[in-house]
């Protein structure tokens, strides 16, 4: 049975294993990285990246000290059945988290209006809602968003644009974050769509598992070309030089218009997010 | 790439021998902090020549941190760098006020910090970020904790550090930085970067 129990206990665990972990498919992409680097000061600092993770994970450490605000995506299949409210569950574990967790948490969690900090806020956490189809699960994936991963998004709306004009503008936007997101990063892009699914294609995309081959021909190409572009231009692990600015280029699309937006964001080197998937008999299985 | 163990305070000459892209490791006290707040006071302070909280004798780090007051002391927990850019429209005065040696954090300075840090004979360290495990352990002892009216991360503290690092030198004394050069560099190259991704998409084009 998924309760709302069992929710609140899963999307807690969730956030605070992403906190102390750079996940498996980050891990294989930093030492590939490390291969392949032209730098030896480059070389130097994804060694340094891989012991600061390999030594969190031992420790039980916080990989960053910044555990950002809280977003979740869940995932709901048709034929999952569940009881209670899921928003209350994710929004309890949140704040249980917030009182038990060792180390503490800082007050990262601002009123925009205000500025006054904690570690609540209007609308917090995040979460969003997707309907996956035929499937008996539902499925949590966690994401702290901090500075590297939430600051440097950009998004701009296009009349018709080529994909000349949308590679040109994720270029720029990756010129423009720099040295500056705690590379090397996963740039994440949403093509079409409105407004707000623009946002959460390119959000989204960031969560696909690195080194994965994106399915659809057309994008494959265009993330391989626009991996090999951003490691061309030469920022390097935590922008201080070297051939490695990014991990990869996750895209996604959605139906257009004449109008079309395009989004771009980031996820920081340590690509935190946490991801399990709860089965109607209760089972619980984390995915990564 | 040279390796160099500091000893903070370090000596001008030291820091002036730091050339982009050294590693540095420093040991002894620095003054630390990762916000804005804290920031702002610091210029109201010496506006208003107000003596600061505590003596900041050469090496200001934008280091947020997790310290806890225990019966025992304080307790530190983790440190992690961060952006140092948000704060660059107060480093200029702060390079040259507190006569700094050493700044450092994450993602460099501005154009108006690498000429205040010239001046005073100073260089900006990057820190790994994402590396709290490692520097977090490079924190000996809290010394001293001030503006407990902000949240922990954003108070002013010294720090005893011993072998904090592998830092790598962003800025160097002589008015060389290494982000201005990447961000010159990338733009510099983005024509040729757009041109060839204007021939992959026509050879896939192609071949589909």
């Amino acid at each position: 049975m998924i309760d709302e129990a069992l929710i609140q206990e899963v999307t807690e665990d969730l956030y605070s294993a992403a906190l102390r972990r750079v996940p498996p498919d980050t891990i294989r992409a930093l030492e590939k990285a490390r291969h392949q680097e032209e730098h030896e000061s480059a070389r130097a600092t994804l060694d340094l990246m891989l012991r600061s993770a390999q030594l969190a994970e031992e420790n039980d450490k916080f990989v960053c000290s910044d555990s950002g605000v809280p977003v979740y995506l869940v995932e709901i299949g048709a034929r999952a059945r569940w009881q209670g409210d899921i928003k209350q569950a994710i929004t309890r574990g949140f704040a249980h988290l917030v009182e038990t967790i060792t180390p503490p948490l800082l007050k990262h969690v601002n009123n925009p209006l205000t500025n006054e900090r904690g570690f609540a806020g209007k609308d917090m956490p995040s979460i969003s809602v997707d309907l996956i189809g035929d499937a008996d699960y539902i499925d949590i994936t966690c994401v702290p968003k901090a500075l590297g991963s939430g600051r440097w998004a950009s998004i701009k709306t296009f009349i018709s644009p080529s994909l000349e004009d949308i590679e040109a503008f994720i270029m720029e936007a990756i010129i423009e974050a720099g040295s500056q997101h705690c590379p090397p990063v996963i740039v994440g892009v949403g093509i079409g769509g409105n407004f707000d699914l623009t946002a959460k294609l390119a959000n989204r995309a960031t969560y696909r598992e690195v080194g994965s081959v994106n399915p659809e021909p057309i994008l494959a190409a265009m993330e391989e070309r626009l991996t090999e572009a951003a490691n061309a231009t030469g920022f390097g692990p935590m922008g201080v030089g070297g051939s490695t600015s990014v991990l990869g280029v996750h895209i996604d699309y959605a139906f257009g218009h004449g109008y079309t937006p395009v989004a771009v964001c980031f996820n920081c080197w340590i690509n935190r997010r946490a991801k399990a998937r709860l089965y109607n008999d209760g089972r619980v299985e984390r995915i990564f | 790439m040279a390796v160099h163990h500091l000893t903070c305070p370090p000596e001008r000459e030291a820091v002036d021998q730091l050339a982009v892209g050294d590693l540095v490791y420093i040991t002894g006290e620095i003054v630390v902090t990762g916000g804005l707040p804290a920031h702002k006071r610091l210029i109201a302070s010496l506006d208003a020549g107000i003596p600061l909280p505590m003596k900041i004798e050469g090496t200001f780090i934008h280091l947020p941190h997790m310290v806890e007051e225990t019966p025992d002391g304080y307790e530190i927990h983790y440190v992690n760098p961060t952006t140092s850019t948000r704060f660059d429209e107060f480093m200029p005065r702060l390079i040259e006020a507190l006569d700094l040696r050493i700044v450092g954090g994450k993602g460099g300075l501005g154009a108006a910090s690498v000429a205040a840090m010239q001046k005073t004979g100073c260089v900006y360290l990057s820190l790994l970020g994402g590396g709290s495990a490692i520097l977090s352990a490079a924190i000996k002892e809290v010394l001293q904790v001030e503006w407990r009216d902000f949240p922990s991360h954003f108070r002013l503290s010294r720090l005893r550090v011993e072998g904090l690092g592998p830092l790598t030198v962003g800025i160097d004394a002589h008015g060389h930085s290494v982000y201005q050069t990447l961000e010159s560099n990338a733009r510099e190259r983005l024509p040729q970067i757009l041109a060839r991704l204007a021939d992959r998409r026509e050879t896939f084009s192609q071949e589909q």
